[in-house]
């Protein structure tokens, strides 16, 4: 049964609606951290083989790598592996099993060591994640603020010349295949002096610290280039079409007829009213930037996320992967929060629900 | 607008990065790019080429590897081995020094050689140190090795086992607990300081060159050694750097970004050869590389057991000499290095490949490209198309000769050469279905299961013969290294009496007789030996050694030599 509404209780509605999403949140990734254990370990192969044959690789050694690794143990209660499926005894000290000793050390924060690396997943994951999001936070941060303003110009200016070709350039832009963009972009950037691989030059590190900003920003400069022209499109289009809706409404007619001037309009009565869409998409994408973008992370040889979980697919590295499934998960679950508390703040009706 | 915004940006970091610099005498950097950096620094659990490649350079062993198969003395002055070939004395050199200053003794020798023998758990190194009874050093420049058996070839067992400093590593020596057979017992909890988890950044050796920075995934930069023993480089520093992308590699090379790439898609050597100031390189891989056709022909008697995980589900009609020849003969192997490799690979002969030098057998005449001879062979054997569909059927016909064709989906040529073959050897009234198989899914499905036709994959050779002998023997088929199932008691012998035989001669008699019986039987169709292709800037260093039998320009052989061009 729930309270009537009142003045009063407009505080406690939304703490109660804060709890319940919090509460979603961290089921979420209870699940989260569950299937991805399981998940990878119904892929096929043997992660102490690695795809491996060598006359030089004994039964004793890999036996040897397996303990190391923990794979000796079974799966979980009753199952001693999953692929192919192996039914073990159900006897066995939970604590004794791969899944528990995961969820153990994931309860002290060990994420544990990358079969391939050989190295914590944590060193590895924080590496890679500053870097991820230092270029993908600056592509999205150029996307975002280029594809409004664009999107905001062309409804403003709906069905002129302007619009029509900030539309086309907008879908243009979204629709390039990433890699053929990234490698076209990469050629261009060659002539131009511009470095095409990795993030910073090589023996750089005893420069001073302003010459090591510069090289870095160099070497940003392309991919975040890249990313940014296939994200604004995006961005612009959907700007573009939110405000549109929201332009026709009576009361911009009204805004209007009081004499209210372009900009005036634009700030106080449709931009907040527009951008519920584009918080949406913004979150979604905040949220996976921590996977990185692949595609170009290749092209550019950047050392990011997205490629580091790429090649574990491949190496069976199943820390590695949980680590990076579980850090991918909880950012897009956090965005997402984030988007809820964001729309509760620009549309007060979102809370009552 | 958005022009501007972007020139903006340019100029920002072209002006941030020009402050500061200048400098007296720019140093010598050799900067070389290849697409994938070493897994780890840690000797003991590498896996990947680019990883001994750092070692090399970084790291000594007591011989090294020349470009043409030899060996040579590198931390020992002499050697002296006992009349039956099981105590092997060096004479270590005097006054080398660690790269953080601590005298090198062959006490650090003796170390290091226990350490790689007693870690079951390093995948590759431990297993040279297999009948290596104990390593002693009596003083600081003596280093006596005492094996439980003569081995021929003890350089190829030793250039790998790179030496350590004791300092260093005694604070990790932690081996892997034994899991204990009773599963109901807990596993004892591992020794601490566990060699395997030692991620050895600080990589101290006393190779030509330092550990200057590590960026796993992105650079490794390494100074010279001004007191390497051997005489310094003439270069300052040498810089490895990840491009993730082959077609970049090509890039940054046209362009000056990197002096020399380790290697390149066969695909783009003809637009480099165009390119200025580019020279590309060709020769046998530093570790000679093979792709061979695996013939399923495992009899009856020999398939595992099923404990053991034996299937032996492959076609009849391969169990047949005449056949497997049929195949042979309307293989153009010639073709499938044209296509497959744009022509940069060698007709495969054996198991062995040319670039394993006088271990080749050269005196091997290979079976020709001969369709109408293939097919005679058919013809006389029986196997004859009963029911007029276009594909040949078994002698009493009861199955059609089609074959399932696979390869690793790792694989880049396997797709190609399934597709040529097919067009081949439908010419002779076989046909194939072809499918990609995951790695591991297909390591499964090969070997000791036996449950296959036909595979296309391949094998990397060892300095030694040995590990690539040692895959036909009739004993491997139930450990999985015997792929094929073929059995020849003369064969088995062979790989017993070459294992101990010392009269370098005889040896490579023995080997050259295994190699023809391998290829007499058409145990294997192999199609080709990968050749190994570089390219190398020469505006920017000179004296790279790019007309060896082997090419490695990335091996302390070329990087030791070169010098800037003035």
């Amino acid at each position: 049964m729930t309270p009537p509404l009142q003045h009063g209780t407009f505080p406690l509605q939304r703490w109660r609606m804060l709890l319940k999403r919090f509460g979603w949140a961290l089921f979420t990734i209870l699940f989260v951290v569950v299937l991805n254990f399981f998940l990878f370990r119904v892929l096929p192969g043997d992660p102490a083989r690695q795809g491996i044959r060598d006359p030089r690789l004994t039964p004793e050694t890999i036996q040897a790598i397996r303990v190391r690794f923990g794979l000796d143990k079974p799966i979980i209660n009753c199952f001693e592996s999953l692929n192919p499926v192996k039914v073990g005894s159900c006897g066995v000290n939970p604590l004794d099993t791969q899944f528990f000793i995961y969820v153990k050390n994931l309860l002290k924060g060990d994420l544990g060591q990358s079969f391939y690396y050989n190295r914590p997943v944590k060193d590895i994951l924080g590496e890679r994640l500053w870097n991820t999001i230092l270029l993908i936070g600056a592509g999205q941060i150029l996307a975002i603020l280029i594809g409004v303003v664009f999107g905001l110009f062309a409804a403003w200016k709906a069905r002129t010349a302007i619009d029509y070709a900030a539309l086309i350039s907008g879908l243009v832009a979204w629709s390039l295949p990433t890699f053929w963009l990234a490698i076209i972009l990469l050629f261009w950037g060659t002539n131009h002096g511009l470095p095409i691989g990795g993030k910073a030059t090589p023996g750089m590190s005893s420069y001073p610290f302003m010459q090591q900003m510069g090289d870095l920003l160099q070497h940003l400069f392309l991919p975040t280039l890249a990313y940014t022209i296939i994200y604004m499109g995006e961005y612009m289009l959907i700007m573009r079409s939110s405000l549109l809706d929201v332009l026709a409404e009576d009361y911009i007619l009204a805004a209007k007829a009081k004499g209210l001037s372009a900009f005036q309009i634009l700030k106080d009565h449709a931009l907040k009213n527009s951008m519920l869409p584009l918080v949406t998409l913004i979150a979604i994408n905040l949220g996976f930037t921590v996977g990185g973008a692949v595609q170009i992370e290749t092209v550019f040889s950047w050392p990011g996320l997205g490629g580091a979980i790429f090649e574990a697919v491949g190496r069976k590295d199943y820390p590695l992967l949980q680590g990076g499934f579980l850090l991918i998960a909880i950012s897009v679950i956090l965005a997402n929060f984030i988007a809820d508390l964001t729309y509760s703040y620009l549309d007060p009706r979102v809370q009552a629900d | 607008m958005k022009q501007k915004l972007l020139y903006v940006v340019i100029i920002a970091a072209l002006v941030l990065s020009a402050c500061g610099g200048g400098g007296a005498k720019q140093p010598a950097i050799v900067r070389i790019g290849w697409s994938n950096g070493p897994d780890s620094l840690n000797p003991g659990i590498a896996w990947l080429e680019e990883a001994y490649t750092i070692y090399e350079l970084v790291y000594d062993s007591m011989y090294d590897l020349n470009l043409d198969g030899t060996f040579k003395l590198s931390l020992a002055d002499s050697v002296s081995a006992s009349a039956d070939g099981t105590v092997y004395t060096y004479k270590i050199k005097k006054g080398i020094k660690w790269h953080d200053g601590q005298p090198f003794t062959a006490k650090d020798i003796a170390f290091s050689y226990t350490l790689y023998k007693d870690h079951t758990d390093f995948p590759t190194l431990n297993s040279y140190t297999e009948h290596f009874v104990s390593s002693e050093a009596p003083d600081d420049t003596t280093l006596v090795l005492t094996l439980d058996q003569s081995i021929p070839n003890i350089e190829s067992r030793l250039i790998f086992l790179y030496i350590l400093p004791e300092h260093i590593w005694k604070d990790h020596t932690g081996k892997p607990s034994e899991a204990s057979e009773d599963s109901s017992l807990p596993t004892p909890t591992p020794e601490p300081n566990q060699s395997a988890e030692f991620e050895n950044i600080e990589m101290i050796g006393t190779g030509p060159f330092k550990m200057k920075e590590y960026q796993p995934n992105e650079f490794i930069d390494l100074a010279v050694n001004t007191e390497y023993y051997g005489g310094r480089a003439k270069v300052d520093e040498v810089i490895f750097q990840v491009f993730s992308s082959p077609d970049v590699l090509v890039q940054a090379i046209k362009t000056g970004q990197v002096d020399m790439i380790t290697e390149l898609p066969n695909t783009s050597v003809e637009s480099l050869k165009t390119a200025e100031n580019v020279k590309v390189a060709v020769g046998a891989p530093f570790a000679p590389n093979l792709a061979d056709i695996i013939i399923n022909q495992v009899a009856p008697e020999n398939c595992p057991s099923e404990a053991d995980g034996g299937v032996c589900s492959g076609h009849p009609a391969l169990m047949d000499k005449q056949v497997r020849l049929a195949l042979a003969y309307a293989t153009d192997k010639k073709k499938l290095i044209d296509v497959v490799l744009v022509g940069y690979g060698t007709p495969g002969i054996a198991l062995i490949p040319d670039g394993m030098g006088e271990w080749f057998n050269s005196s091997i005449k290979d079976f020709e490209f001969d369709v109408a001879k293939a097919n005679k062979v058919l013809d006389d054997a029986g196997y004859k198309d009963a029911n007029g569909d276009g594909i040949r059927d078994m002698p009493d016909g009861s199955k059609p000769l089609t074959f399932r064709m696979n390869w690793p989906t790792s694989s880049i040529v396997g797709p190609r050469m399934a597709e040529l073959l097919g067009d081949m050897w439908k010419q002779i009234g076989i046909t194939l279905e072809p499918q990609a198989v995951e790695d591991d899914a297909l390591t499964a499905k090969c070997c000791p299961a036996l449950d296959y036709d036909i595979i296309i994959w391949g094998w990397v050779a060892d300095p030694d013969p040995a590990t690539l002998l040692i895959i036909p023997a009739t004993d491997q088929i139930v450990t999985g290294y015997n792929e094929t199932g073929f059995s020849s008691p003369r064969y088995d012998e062979l790989y017993v009496q070459q294992g101990t035989e010392l009269d370098h001669a005889k040896r490579v008699q023995m080997v050259w007789e295994m190699q023809q019986i391998v290829h007499d039987e058409v145990v294997y169709i192999i199609p080709f030996y990968y050749q190994q292709v570089q390219a190398y800037r020469t505006d920017r260093f000179k004296g790279w050694l790019d007309s060896e039998i082997k090419l490695a320009l990335e091996d302390p052989t070329s990087i030791m030599v070169i010098e800037p061009v003035k």
